[in-house]
């Protein structure tokens, strides 16, 4: 609670509020904590509708806060017991306990001290050919942190489109009028030649979706620190993770170091090793994030073995509305190399609407997909 | 009820009757938002399922304040030249040629040239030099680029703009600034803590009532009645596309213009292109029409 400061009791009430929220995970920093006392000042503090609302508009900046600024409101203004934060640590431990269960090799290289001599570095790199070929399952520890190095190094370039932006060029199809004004003044008004803009070309955003379900487990770990890999491409790259609900990692991934990031996108996915419903779960990928514009025009790569244990019609349906709004659906199944292994009933629905199946077990895969992105157009 | 320019509603029930007069129904959380945004010289950020009325409120804001609406529709591709100014070339061109010889080098006619006669005003350097006449709507910035998001963040701070020609135009006070986003991609935080933030949710059934017997005087009260249950339905379905306010009121204009009296099933099969806009929620409205369009 605030402390007794004596000229504005009412500031420092405000501001430990400010205190609370930010304590609850809500970044609502001092200049917010200013605002609110500002805008508490043209409205009346003593109404407890104008306190909330106020300081809804003016300390939280998305939707997702919202609960919790409410939360901290009743717990901090209207002192309700404080179901709050005991829940908030129930919250907070489940992860710790999901985290226990993976394992991320270092991908860094290892401490000063103990860095191999570079001598080594021809042997590291035979070690490299011989792996390509290794399935992720079939690797130890050390090979699999091996992998992660040279995974790093991997560059993923989406395809391009025409942008709606024009930028100068020797030929175009509509006249640069700036450019053309320009030199006529220089030449004293006298229209020299003819100047063209035409469109320019971006590269369209890569969205990779992996399979963390029991099955894919092996592969799954391998496919995130992947996915850190293509974070850090100059592309826009979304990452989403699915086992029995879907969970988006793009935020956890953005972090500098590999480690740091693949922790914290290890800990916001729930069900790492559970059980797989595909269907379901791209279906709300479309819903929540494909419709509302993150996967149109896009580059969409699904790792998954297609065994599902939901409704192969929701699939269906989920795939032929991703197919409509995305640009190509490339699907990675590790499985798909392998001798003696049926068909998933998953693959065989979603098979229409995919334009490439790659295998995606080992490193030499990784890299095909790599050398064929570009050419997705 | 219209408010003098220059003047700013005394306290939020103020601008909620104000937004009433005006045919928006504001709540209380949207009012209080929109008040501080008003005091505070802050723009704010609206975000909200589509046709929730995100748009709305800034048109009739601009209505009943007195001010200009000043629209910037954000769309991909959009740049500083399509949002700022721009020079009018193919009449300087014109202009260059006109000019006899002699003239033509001289300094004072270049300046001419770059001059306010040829600056062709656009959005932002319109809503800059209304100042506080005016409400600025920058309408689905979502749909806009990261480089002009940050190039709008710039404008947002100060309310200047510096154009190398003439000089730099500055609003003394800002004017009301309404961004709106569909969410179809995330915001930088830099910008949104730029802005006030209010999220408009679908409102509650009493509500969405009064709001179609507002907008939608014609409409008998039970027939408004059964529509906005029927809506309310149709958004617990679990659909690709709820429904939202724009698409209630629709369909109450539509079945208003069609004579209908009462919403039984075969007039809702009838009209359902009001409410329901995907082939797929089509199929799975199309089963339970009995049940949805069974009344209050």
């Amino acid at each position: 609670m605030p402390e007794a400061a004596a000229p504005a009791p009412m500031v420092s009430l405000l501001a430990g509020f400010g205190r609370e929220l930010r304590a609850a995970g809500v970044p609502a920093g001092p200049g917010d904590v200013v605002a609110y006392c500002a805008a508490l000042a043209r409205l009346d503090p003593a109404d407890l509708a104008d306190l909330y609302w106020a300081g809804r508009a003016v300390l939280v900046a998305r939707r997702e806060h919202l609960a919790v600024y409410d939360e901290v409101f009743g717990r901090y203004f209207l002192g309700e017991p404080g179901s709050g934060p005991g829940m908030a640590m129930a919250r907070a431990a489940e992860p710790v306990q999901a985290l226990g269960a993976l394992q991320v090799p270092d991908a860094e290289p290892p401490a000063r001290g103990e860095r191999s001599p570079p001598a080594l570095l021809g042997l590291a790199a035979s070690d490299a050919q011989v792996l390509r070929r290794k399935s992720f399952a079939a690797c130890t520890p050390e090979e699999l942190a091996a992998l992660r190095r040279i995974m790093a190094s991997i560059r993923l370039i989406p395809p391009r489109r025409k942008s709606r932006r024009t930028a100068p060029a020797r030929r175009g199809s509509r006249p640069d009028l700036r450019r053309m004004a320009r030199e006529a003044m220089r030449a004293r008004g006298e229209p020299g030649r003819l100047l063209w803009r035409r469109r320019k070309a971006r590269l369209r955003p890569l969205i990779l979706v992996l399979d963390v379900s029991g099955s894919m487990a092996d592969y799954s770990r391998n496919l995130l620190q992947f996915a850190y890999s293509a974070r850090r491409a100059a592309a826009r790259v979304e990452v989403f993770c699915f086992g029995t609900t879907l969970t988006r990692v793009t935020r956890a991934l953005a972090h500098r170091r590999p480690d740091d990031a693949l922790d914290r996108a290890a800990r916001e996915v729930f069900d790492w090793d559970g059980g797989t419903r595909i269907g379901a779960c791209l279906d709300a990928f479309v819903r929540d994030w494909g419709r509302r514009g993150l996967a149109r025009g896009g580059i969409v790569v699904i790792c998954s073995d297609g065994l599902d244990r939901g409704d192969p019609a929701v699939l269906g349906a989920a795939m032929e509305r991703l197919a409509r709004l995305s640009h190509r659906i490339v699907w990675m199944n590790p499985h798909a190399g392998q001798d003696g292994v049926p068909g998933a009933l998953g693959m065989m629905v979603a098979a229409p609407h995919i334009d490439l199946v790659l295998p995606g077990g080992d490193l030499a895969s990784l890299e095909r997909l790599a050398a064929l992105l570009p050419s997705l157009a | 009820m219209d408010q003098p320019p220059g003047r700013l509603p005394g306290s939020v029930a103020d601008l909620t009757r104000l937004l009433r007069g005006g045919g928006y129904l504001a709540d209380r959380g949207l009012a209080t938002a929109l008040f501080v945004a008003l005091s505070l010289d802050r723009p704010v950020l609206l975000e909200g399922e589509v046709g929730v009325g995100k748009t709305e409120v800034a048109k009739t804001l601009a209505a009943v304040l007195g001010r200009r609406l000043i629209r910037l529709q954000c769309y991909e591709g959009i740049d500083a030249n399509q949002a700022l100014y721009e020079w009018d070339y193919a009449r300087q061109m014109l202009h260059i040629r006109a000019l006899p010889e002699r003239q033509a080098a001289d300094p004072e006619a270049v300046d001419k040239l770059f001059g306010p006669r040829f600056l062709l005003e656009r959005p932002l350097l319109a809503a800059v030099r209304a100042g506080p006449d005016a409400v600025l709507l920058i309408d689905e910035i979502d749909r806009a680029d990261d480089e002009f998001e940050a190039f709008l963040l710039e404008v947002l701070s100060d309310f200047q703009i510096t154009i190398p020609e003439i000089g730099t135009v500055r609003a003394e006070r800002p004017p009301l600034v309404i961004l709106t986003s569909n969410r179809t991609r995330e915001l930088h935080d830099a910008l949104k803590r730029r802005c006030l933030y209010h999220w408009i949710g679908y409102p509650p059934a009493e509500r969405e009532v009064e709001i179609v017997l507002v907008r939608e005087p014609g409409v008998s009260e039970a027939l408004t009645r059964k529509v906005v249950a029927a809506v309310n339905r149709l958004r617990d379905l679990d659909l690709a596309k709820p429904p939202g306010v724009a698409e209630t009121l629709d369909w109450a204009r539509m079945l208003r213009f069609l004579g209908a009296e009462d919403l039984d099933e075969a007039t809702a099969r009838d009209t359902l292109g009001a409410v329901v806009k995907e082939r797929d929620d089509l199929d799975v409205v199309a089963g339970s029409l009995a049940e949805i369009t069974a009344g209050a």
